[in-house]
């Protein structure tokens, strides 16, 4: 039941979180992406359209905090991969996101 | 739009550069980027400036500990070496200063009351006690009190008021006339002298004595003698309470002007 409404709240459109850590954790937790699959993919779960300079301070961020590393390839398409670091991170981030989001839920319902 | 960014870009620092700037171009081609990418790009660029800035400016330069030990060994000795030469110069004056104790002063002495040294003062104990001047120019502060069949009675301001003369026992104190209106008993105005053939105004200055008990004794009269001597038994006859001053029963002495009007003795004026 719960799980049913947080995936009803992360809905694309719907959620307004803005930390773009969170979200292109998010995006590589299922594979490897390159800078415009990261975009995109970010647009269709989350709505949410990163600019050119957003991305890559993030992609900036958190390849020095050891959450993401590059995939060695031979095209300009540079693809990253999530580490153990930042699994853990996006576990601990999405769990306090959940937190509140359960929260809030019964909040309302009790009002 | 894409060009742009592509200028933006080389705003971002080289270590930067280095690293994405390939990966970014080729995100550039794929996106169609808008105005708003543009502003995305520069406020990234200026945030990786300021990190950059504060991460250099919070990076400590590498000193060799040579390099940093020396200054500060030096720095030491030169201090020691200031602070014992001070000490060695200063000591023997510390060890040997003499402690002064500085006895409280003794709270000042009362002043005495004015004591009047002047050889012209009380030359004659029972008639005169000051050598200021008993005529007293009418000019200004006189006050006419009382005027009858064309004799006045005028207060004089006195130069010399609150002041105390002393010889022997005797203490006088000098007060206005008008001060001394609220202790009167008696006064007898001065008969004008009909016998005297004058015409105008004479005016006599008279000093007197209130004694202890209250009554009245001339000092001194200024005038011609008829109008003086009205004056002198007029004011001779008046009669005070007895006078304090700071509890203690006290004699004090003031002057009056007395004025005879011919004209108006003869018209009979009275106010």
């Amino acid at each position: 039941m719960e799980a049913k409404q947080e995936s009803s709240i992360i809905t694309p459109g719907v959620v307004t979180m803005q930390d773009p850590t969170i979200l292109i954790l998010a995006s590589l937790a299922d594979g490897d992406k390159h800078g415009y699959a990261i975009m995109e993919d970010i647009h269709v779960f989350a709505g949410i359209r990163l600019g050119p300079g957003t991305l890559y301070g993030a992609i900036c961020r958190l390849e020095q905090r050891g959450w993401i590393r590059a995939v060695k390839s031979e095209a300009r398409r540079q693809p990253y991969r999530i580490t153990a670091a930042g699994s853990q991170h996006l576990k601990e981030q999405l769990a306090l996101l959940g937190q509140v989001v359960r929260t809030g839920n019964r909040r309302m319902r009790e009002a | 739009m894409r060009t742009l960014i592509r200028w933006a870009a080389r705003l971002y620092p080289p270590a930067w550069r280095n690293r994405y700037a390939a990966e970014f171009d080729a995100l550039l081609d794929d996106i169609s980027p808008s105005f708003g990418d543009v502003c995305d790009v520069l406020g990234d660029v200026l945030r990786v400036r300021a990190n950059t800035s504060i991460d250099a400016c919070l990076m400590l330069a590498p000193v060799p500990p040579i390099n940093l030990r020396l200054p500060v060994f030096a720095s030491l000795t030169v201090h020691a070496v200031m602070i014992t030469i001070v000490l060695f110069a200063v000591w023997g004056h510390v060890t040997t200063m003499p402690l002064h104790i500085v006895a409280p002063l003794p709270p000042p002495a009362p002043e005495p009351p004015p004591q009047v040294t002047d050889g012209r003062v009380f030359p004659n104990a029972l008639t005169l006690y000051s050598s200021l001047p008993l005529k007293i120019p009418a000019q200004g502060g006189a006050l006419p009190v009382y005027v009858a069949d064309g004799v006045g009675i005028n207060f004089l301001s006195l130069p010399d008021i609150g002041a105390t003369y002393r010889q022997g026992n005797a203490e006088w104190r000098v007060w206005p006339g008008q001060a001394l209106e609220s202790f009167i008993v008696r006064r007898v105005l001065p008969e004008y002298p009909r016998g005297s053939n004058a015409h105008g105004a004479v005016s006599v200055f008279v000093e007197y004595l209130i004694t202890r008990g209250g009554s009245v004794k001339v000092l001194r009269t200024s005038g011609p003698p008829p109008f003086a001597g009205a004056a002198q038994l007029a004011i001779g006859r008046w009669v005070y309470q007895p006078l304090e001053y700071e509890n203690r029963p006290c004699e004090v002495v003031s002057r009056v002007e007395v004025r005879f009007d011919s004209e108006l003795a003869r018209s009979g004026f009275s106010p």
